[in-house]
């Protein structure tokens, strides 16, 4: 089981994340982050570069490794700074356990992806498929067991990121309007609860979602 | 093409001369563009409207047929409806509410037209990818709306509402990913997401991506209608909202994001996969309708009453789709509209003449005002489901249609649950219609706050009688 340059690529992206529901530490966690999204960068530019050099699908890596793989992460970064929150405590399931239970997640997707086509442009489908899904695991791993707004905010990212990745791998190319329109719509949905995560620290001091549970029946 | 644009024109100059303007001004403005707007659809869809075309299609990506015409008018009303109440709402907001802020009703007006342009493009759009991309788009436009009292409840309901829909919608686009690559494998070597395309090529797609790629579509987009066990978001998101807000979620965006269920159901029915497209939406929306009902029963906020309601109707218009009766889901979806947003804006003006939100603390709304009190009592029976609304008529029909199909079980569980709800709502509403007012209550607002909803409970009955013949002609 031989993997080639791409699929490195794509299972560094998928072992990111689940290095991420290991480590508490919310610097870590978004350095982390914006290495993933590097790397499914890199795998965009190659499906480019596969393509015979197609400019649109060199445009949406240029996108993505800039917006989602730089500026989102820093702004991020500097939203911590200011509410001065550094770590995150594990909710219902300690951090390393998490971990070890993205990693089982891992083989489990591999037993899932096994059912699927093997898409038109690619050898073999599997290698694909299998880190987009995990990352799709890993990403609700991540939201379910932490309990900072700011880490609900990255496990959705990642989650975005292993639905981005499948459509990269198993799919020849979404059209480009839907591919702007996702990128917008992510983007701007990050700002608003980036927003929404100051708002709360202001009104609660303190941005635990596990505790806003004064809404019920 | 330049026919479309005219329907993005007035919310586009809503959102801009609301941000520029004092509230004062523009909440009159916006009263009346809104129903410019209205004008503006019913033109659009005129052919349609009149019966010499069942189909218009400005682009390929862009087109309307009689379900999505129908649907793009009544998203257009309730917008219009609950728009022009929210002047008398704001006018009374700014005198009893303590957080009331001319800013934020600046955003609300510029969020609120931002939305209803979202939700219009839904239905105008013959493309799986756009489609998503504007339900995403009413999200994060209503996440503003839910927003608005700043408290911390608003804040809570609308972390949550952001969260979860975000999570669901993202596992809608998977589902779309996969029946685009199910296109792939199919007769489109270039893939397609276009509804017509992928209608004509249906038998070739690849079935496991297809039933995979519905699955995660019904379950991102019904988190969205706030399908059983996905619905936590709802009812605080419809209860913390300003009432024309609530009513615009309830009344609009639940149609909004059933209408691509009721697509998808088509598409894979036409792929011969008719079991899968039955099942699927007739068991959730048996599992949604009966927990709703049974949650009813015990429920202490005015709004959060019926934001379970509009829970149990979308489980309702989930086995209609199941079912696959256009029909009958557009006409359970309008009557539960109408009567749903004239709940939530008379809600809202009991709301702000007593200042309570409790069922317990509500008390004597007849007394308070007869005109309020007859008409969340008439709009109450059009939810639930009581002649002479259409509701009843729809209701009675999805029942005639399971039995005749032979799902027994869910005529069974629809009936204890339709009886169930019945009772639990009119009970609540009883308890809070009867008995005398408390003192201290500011008193009703001027006949104008009842003008709304008397025209929507209107539409309601008038629905009930026209539908009828429906009746009849099923009964042949």
């Amino acid at each position: 089981m031989i993997l080639n340059l791409f699929e490195m690529v794509v299972f560094g992206a998928s072992f990111t994340a689940i290095l991420i529901a290991g480590a508490t530490h919310l610097r870590v966690n978004l350095a982390l982050y914006s290495v993933q999204t590097l790397f499914i960068g890199f795998a965009t530019a190659m499906t480019a570069h596969a393509h015979a050099d197609d400019m649109g699908i060199y445009g949406i890596a240029c996108a993505i490794t800039i917006l989602k793989g730089l500026i989102v992460p820093v702004c991020l970064v500097m939203a911590i700074d200011k509410i001065r929150i550094q770590s995150d405590a594990a909710s219902i399931i300690p951090a390393p356990l998490a971990m070890h239970l993205t990693i089982v997640f891992l083989g489990l997707s591999y037993l899932l992806v096994r059912g699927l086509p093997v898409p038109l442009e690619f050898s073999r489908g599997w290698p694909g498929a299998t880190a987009a899904i995990s990352l799709v695991f890993s990403g609700l791993v991540l939201m379910l067991t932490r309990r900072i707004a700011i880490s609900q905010i990255v496990g959705f990212l990642i989650i975005e990121n292993g639905i981005y990745l499948f459509a990269l791998t198993q799919t020849h190319g979404m059209p480009m309007i839907v591919e702007m329109g996702v990128l917008l719509d992510v983007l701007v949905g990050v700002m608003i609860s980036g927003l929404l995560v100051f708002k709360i620290q202001h009104s609660f001091e303190h941005i635990d979602v596990t505790r806003l549970t004064q809404l019920k029946d | 093409m330049q026919s479309l644009l005219t329907l993005g024109f007035v919310p586009l100059l809503v959102t801009v001369f609301s941000l520029v303007t004092r509230p004062r001004v523009s909440r009159v403005v916006v009263a009346l563009l809104c129903w410019v707007q209205l004008i503006v659809a019913v033109s659009l869809c005129w052919p349609i409207v009149i019966g010499i075309q069942s189909q218009i299609s400005w682009t390929e990506d862009f087109s309307v047929d009689r379900l999505s015409a129908s649907f793009l008018l009544l998203t257009t009303f309730i917008g219009a409806c609950a728009l022009s109440h929210a002047k008398c709402f704001f006018e009374m907001e700014e005198t009893v509410s303590p957080t009331y802020n001319a800013t934020h009703e600046q955003i609300f007006f510029a969020c609120a037209s931002f939305f209803l342009l979202a939700m219009s493009m839904v239905f105008v759009c013959e493309n799986l990818g756009i489609l998503w991309v504007c339900i995403e788009a009413t999200t994060l436009a209503t996440a503003a709306l839910v927003y608005f009292s700043r408290t911390k409840h608003a804040l809570e309901a609308t972390w949550k509402y952001l969260m979860i829909c975000s999570v669901g919608i993202a596992f809608a686009l998977l589902g779309t990913i996969l029946i685009f690559a199910s296109s792939q494998h199919g007769g489109m070597p270039t893939g397609s997401l276009n509804f017509t395309e992928l209608t004509n090529h249906a038998t070739s797609l690849q079935y496991s991506l297809l039933r995979l790629g519905y699955i995660f579509c019904v379950v991102g987009f019904g988190t969205k209608a706030g399908v059983f066990p996905l619905h936590s978001w709802l009812p605080d998101a419809h209860s913390e909202a300003p009432a024309p807000a609530s009513a615009m979620l309830s009344g609009a965006l639940l149609n909004c994001a059933l209408f691509p269920i009721w697509r998808l159901t088509q598409l894979v029915v036409e792929a011969h996969h008719g079991q899968l497209a039955t099942i699927i939406p007739l068991a959730l929306g048996c599992i949604t309708v009966l927990a709703a009902s049974l949650i009813l029963i015990h429920q202490h906020g005015i709004k959060r009453l019926w934001a379970y309601s509009s829970i149990e109707n979308v489980g309702i218009m989930l086995i209609a789709i199941g079912l696959g009766s256009g029909s009958l889901f557009f006409l359970q979806a309008f009557n539960h509209s109408v009567c749903k947003a004239a709940l939530f804006l008379l809600s809202g003006n009991v709301i702000q003449a007593t200042g309570k939100k409790s069922l317990a603390d509500i008390k004597g709304i007849l007394n308070l005002s007869p005109v309020w009190g007859i008409a969340l009592g008439l709009a109450a029976f059009g939810v639930t489901g009581s002649p002479p609304f259409g509701s009843f008529v729809s209701e009675l029909l999805i029942l005639i249609d399971s039995a005749n199909k032979g799902y027994w079980s869910i005529v069974i569980a629809l009936t204890v649950a339709l009886l169930v709800s019945f009772v639990a709502v009119n009970i609540h509403l009883a308890g809070i219609l009867f008995g005398t007012s408390p003192k201290e209550t500011v008193g009703p607002g001027p006949f104008a706050t009842s003008c709304i909803p008397i025209l929507l409970i209107v539409c309601a009955i008038a629905s009930g009688i026209t539908s009828l013949p429906l009746f009849v002609v099923h009964m042949k």
